[in-house]
């Protein structure tokens, strides 16, 4: 089946995964919950911080609320995105349907892309939520000529994910766990990124590693855009920066899961939990 | 659509075939060869089905049923070999969790019809024909994982028919029901091949053979050693033993072992059971059946009952099974 051909599969994809979430309406609840819950902690450690320590984005300065809220919506984005991913063909071992999926007229990868294709749309959701919540209790002040770049720094970002998660994703499909690996590995990212805090804290030598961290770059254009106002031409420099490694994550991302799928499926342990 | 597949270097292939005296076949497998590791679980398998014939296809744990049925459905590649299958093929899982438990029935055949290639309406539509073909019309709106083990059998069969197919694969679909829930299915599956589909019936329930299956191939570690009709498998067993419950027409009291043996005759081995009147006679030839009971019933024995004690098929099993071992 080409192609154009299996792009109708992804709308049963969404419908099943919209249908199991209805199932869990505890579950979801206390996901919305848990939103809202994060924004008051934020409010209170935002108490805590002296407005003279956080940096200057194009000439404003920023308020806790505003320089976290961008860092926590994108950490967020970046875990359930990997999360996502490297679940998706997981997920179906584990409910024993992988087999009965891998018999239809299916590709693997729009098996796995189905899977996570409701998430990846129920993300923006949630985080949009984050974000009206914070911008009702906090009042909070984003530049609106800055949200178009921001909005296609992070589609840029996106692809970069996109093959991190396909390798961590062949690399839970080969050894069956990761789960945790992708939790740890997106917090010390996250640290080391300055979501939470400024860079400028930590010590010199790890500070200076974020000219090589993808999510720094990003993180740092997005404040750029939303809280100093910056435009195109100030996003120019990162979006060069992260073509290539996108170009590269996503290639390496397609090898490494094909070859794992590849010993998977000649072990004949491809449905197997 | 026939094409030739030819078994590429180093790697088995899947496809259709267009022998003269191969094309009348769904299913055919030539020297298949699968190994996991040091392992070799199918060792140069041979099996051709026709359509509307129903193939059991026996052998003990390990045996290499399964991994048979898995390079048919094309999960699996063989290492050696080739695998053709003409038309559509629905699989029928031997696991208990193969749907999404939280959805309904109903959503749950949408989805993998939709997988099919069909799109919603169709899907709908299609979706509601097999589960009122299996007999789960009632309960369409229904979670799987609240279905019995029974209705997520007919489930996994419903499944299967989406596609209206032309070969199925079915792996141990009633090992674990109970004997009327087996009989729903087999009747199910019995209908599918009588409308043409070609069968392959994995199973570990040696006595549902003889009035279901066409044919049966015996595999054991891998390698088919037996391939024939149910009757010619039982012909495989050793003279059949029968139970007989014996009472002595005078006296009304269950008769001594070696008055049923006197009474029996040279011809017939005579057993006693641990149930006084009960006795397991294994008569010699084909017709000692017959002789043994005459004798005793002109002994002045009467014969109250007579059954077969263990199954010819079941028999014939075991010693294909333990010869070859």
């Amino acid at each position: 089946m080409s192609v154009i051909g299996e792009a109708p599969k992804l709308a049963a994809f969404v419908r099943r995964d919209f249908r199991i979430l209805l199932s869990y309406r505890v579950g979801a609840l206390g996901g919305l919950l848990g939103i809202i819950a994060q924004v008051v902690a934020l409010s209170f450690l935002g108490k805590l911080v002296d407005p003279s320590r956080l940096p200057v984005f194009d000439g404003t300065r920023a308020t806790y609320v505003e320089f976290v809220v961008i860092g926590v919506c994108l950490n967020m984005a970046v875990l359930l995105l990997l999360h996502e991913l490297s679940r998706a063909i997981r997920n179906e071992q584990l409910t024993g349907t992988l087999e009965s999926l891998l018999v239809t007229p299916t590709r693997i990868g729009t098996v796995q892309f189905g899977s996570s294709l409701f998430n990846l749309l129920y993300v923006p959701l949630r985080l949009s939520l984050f974000l009206a919540v914070i911008a009702i209790v906090f009042g909070l002040d984003l530049h609106v000529g800055g949200i178009l770049p921001a909005a296609v720094l992070t589609l840029e970002f996106l692809p970069l994910l996109w093959g991190i998660g396909l390798i961590v994703a062949g690399a839970v499909l080969r050894f069956r766990r990761g789960a945790g690996t992708i939790g740890a590995g997106v917090a010390v990212v996250g640290i080391g990124s300055g979501v939470f805090f400024p860079l400028s804290v930590l010590p010199g030598w790890l500070a200076r590693l974020d000219a090589y961290n993808p999510l720094a770059i990003v993180l740092n254009a997005l404040r750029d855009a939303l809280i100093g106002g910056a435009g195109w031409r100030a996003l120019a420099t990162p979006m060069l920066e992260l073509l290539p490694l996108a170009v590269a994550s996503v290639a390496a991302g397609i090898l490494a899961f094909w070859l794992c799928l590849r010993h998977e499926r000649r072990a004949g342990t491809l449905g197997l939990y | 659509m026939h094409g030739r597949l030819d078994a590429p270097e180093g790697g088995g292939g899947v496809g259709r075939c267009s022998h003269m005296d191969e094309a009348r076949r769904s299913v055919l497998a030539r020297d298949v060869v699968c190994r996991f590791g040091d392992k070799t679980a199918l060792d140069g398998i041979d099996l051709a089905i026709a359509p509307g014939e129903i193939r059991a296809l026996l052998g003990p744990n390990g045996a290499g049923k399964t991994t048979l049925i898995r390079v048919l459905c094309g999960l699996m590649k063989p290492q050696e070999g080739t695998v053709f299958t003409s038309g559509r093929v629905g699989f029928v899982p031997s696991g208990d969790r193969s749907f999404y438990m939280r959805i309904s029935a109903l959503e749950n055949l949408i989805f993998f019809a939709r997988l099919h290639g069909l799109r919603l309406r169709q899907a709908r539509i299609r979706a509601r024909e097999v589960l009122a073909a299996v007999g789960l019309a009632d309960v369409t709106s229904r979670p799987v994982g609240r279905c019995s083990h029974g209705m997520q059998k007919r489930l996994s069969v419903a499944r299967a028919l989406l596609v209206s197919p032309e070969v199925l694969l079915v792996d141990e679909a009633t090992h674990d029901l109970d004997p009327e829930g087996a009989r729903r299915i087999r009747a199910l599956i019995r209908g599918l091949a009588d409308e043409g589909a070609a069968v392959l019936w994995t199973t570990q329930r040696v006595d549902e053979v003889p009035d279901f299956a066409d044919s049966v191939t015996l595999l054991l570690q891998g390698a088919v050693v037996f391939t024939g009709s149910p009757a010619q498998l039982a012909a495989r067993a050793p003279s059949a033993r029968y139970l007989i419950q014996v009472r002595s027409r005078d006296r009304g009291n269950a008769p001594s072992l070696p008055a049923v043996q006197l009474a029996a005759g040279p011809g017939t081995a005579i057993m006693a059971t641990n149930d006084p009147g009960y006795f397991v006679l294994a008569p010699r030839d084909p017709d000692g059946l017959g002789v043994a009971v005459a004798r005793l019933v002109g002994a002045g024995l009467d014969v109250l009952a007579c059954r077969q004690a263990q199954s010819e098929m079941e028999e014939a099993f075991l010693v294909l099974t333990r010869a070859a071992a």
